[in-house]
């Protein structure tokens, strides 16, 4: 049986990660601390996929162990889960500073290292980055997390290779209920940086994330593939 | 110049031999991304006194120099050294950003294992006092071990 976990899957990239690796995989661990994650996990099986649902905060060590008991053994992990806390560094609360940093770069290093043992051969890690990797304004913690983010997937894709390829997938601005808090006329503007005209949608960063997971990328790890319409190219 | 160092002690013995004066709170801030790290806890703290050592000094718009080993960037001093090296250029990068129209540079500054520290004093200081029309948001890597590897 050929296991995946999602984190953050009960909505969003994670949702749309998950129900592409249900064409996959045979089983799916899908992880959230939304409530919400039992409908997806029911969508889900609709599909004909096997799903544990593990609602949990991973934050604690309690939320890591449960997700580590919930499969012997493991053929691909996606680290989705992550929150924002926007602001300039100079008002930036340490307490936000720290909560990005715990949910976006500390689990998926705590998580990993839960996992040691479980890796199905060959497996696969997907770190989901940020375009915000590359700098972004207003967002020191964010950033910070998703470049550790690329980091941890360079020193993985040596320390767990040649069995685990590790690679890194960076949205740019994509069709999520976290975009829908963001004023329109200020989406009109970030949308007019980007070459291709439009925000991506989150089936368009599970197809990566999914190529990624497959025999088809068998040669590539340590890897960031930006997804952003071409956004990291213009002013 | 009077700067804040927060370094270990063999490159801010180099500081004050070139003459800069360690101060709290100087005109410009060098700054070392954490390494030796052991575990997640461990890193979290030491990105947090980054995190606060950063913030003081977008306060008083002090040019910025952090600096990193270049190989702990491509990954291969481990996963947590890593992780902090790399966190730390993205949060430089957003950093320029916020103070670029301060006309406040920040930048990074990666040496290889064997590079000289008086080299890594050098260019920091080029980099501190290029002023604003100089670079901000980049990455200066020292020895070459970039070449033919990952960007950044």
């Amino acid at each position: 049986m050929r296991t995946a976990i999602v984190t953050g899957a009960a909505r969003g990239i994670g949702k749309e990660i998950a129900v592409r690796l249900a064409a996959d995989f045979d089983h799916l661990v899908v992880v959230d601390l939304s409530p919400t994650l039992a409908e997806t996990a029911l969508e889900l099986e609709a599909l004909g996929v096997e799903v544990t649902p593990v609602e949990a905060n991973l934050t604690g060590a309690d939320g890591i162990a449960a997700v580590a008991a919930s499969t012997e053994s493991v053929a691909a992990l996606v680290n989705n889960a992550g929150i924002t806390r926007d602001a300039r560094l100079v008002n930036m609360e340490e307490g936000d500073f720290r909560a990005v940093l715990e949910v976006n770069l500390g689990v998926p290093f705590r998580l990993v290292e839960a996992l040691d043992g479980r890796w199905s051969e060959p497996a696969t890690i997907v770190n989901i980055a940020s375009r915000a990797y590359l700098g972004n304004f207003g967002q020191f913690n964010y950033s910070m997390s998703k470049g550790g983010l690329v980091g941890l997937t360079r020193a993985l894709a040596i320390t767990l290779a040649p069995h685990v390829r590790v690679n890194a997938v960076a949205p740019g601005l994509t069709a999520t209920e976290m975009v829908e808090t963001i004023p329109e006329d200020v989406i009109q503007r970030m949308i007019s940086a980007i070459p291709l005209g439009r925000m991506g949608r989150p089936s368009e960063m599970a197809d990566v994330v999914a190529w990624l997971c497959s025999p088809e990328s068998s040669y590539v790890t340590g890897q960031v593939v930006v997804v952003g319409g071409g956004r990291s190219l213009t002013r | 110049m009077h700067a804040h160092l927060d370094l270990p002690s063999h490159l801010r013995d180099g500081f004050t031999a070139a003459g800069v004066s360690p101060a709290e709170p100087g005109a410009a801030t060098v700054a070392s991304a954490p390494s030796g790290l052991a575990d997640w806890q461990t890193t979290l703290d030491a990105l947090t006194a980054l995190y606060r050592t950063a913030k003081a000094a977008a306060a008083r718009g002090s040019p910025i120099v952090f600096v990193m080993s270049a190989d702990a960037l491509l990954g291969r001093t481990g996963p947590l050294d890593a992780m902090a090296a790399t966190g730390v250029v993205s949060a430089a990068r957003t950093l320029a950003a916020e103070l670029r129209k301060q006309g406040v540079p920040v930048n990074c500054l990666a040496s290889a294992e064997d590079t000289p520290p008086d080299q890594v004093v050098t260019w920091a200081l080029r980099l501190l006092e290029a002023g604003p029309a100089g670079p901000t948001g980049e990455l200066l890597q020292l020895g070459g071990a970039q070449i033919g590897k990952a960007l950044s």
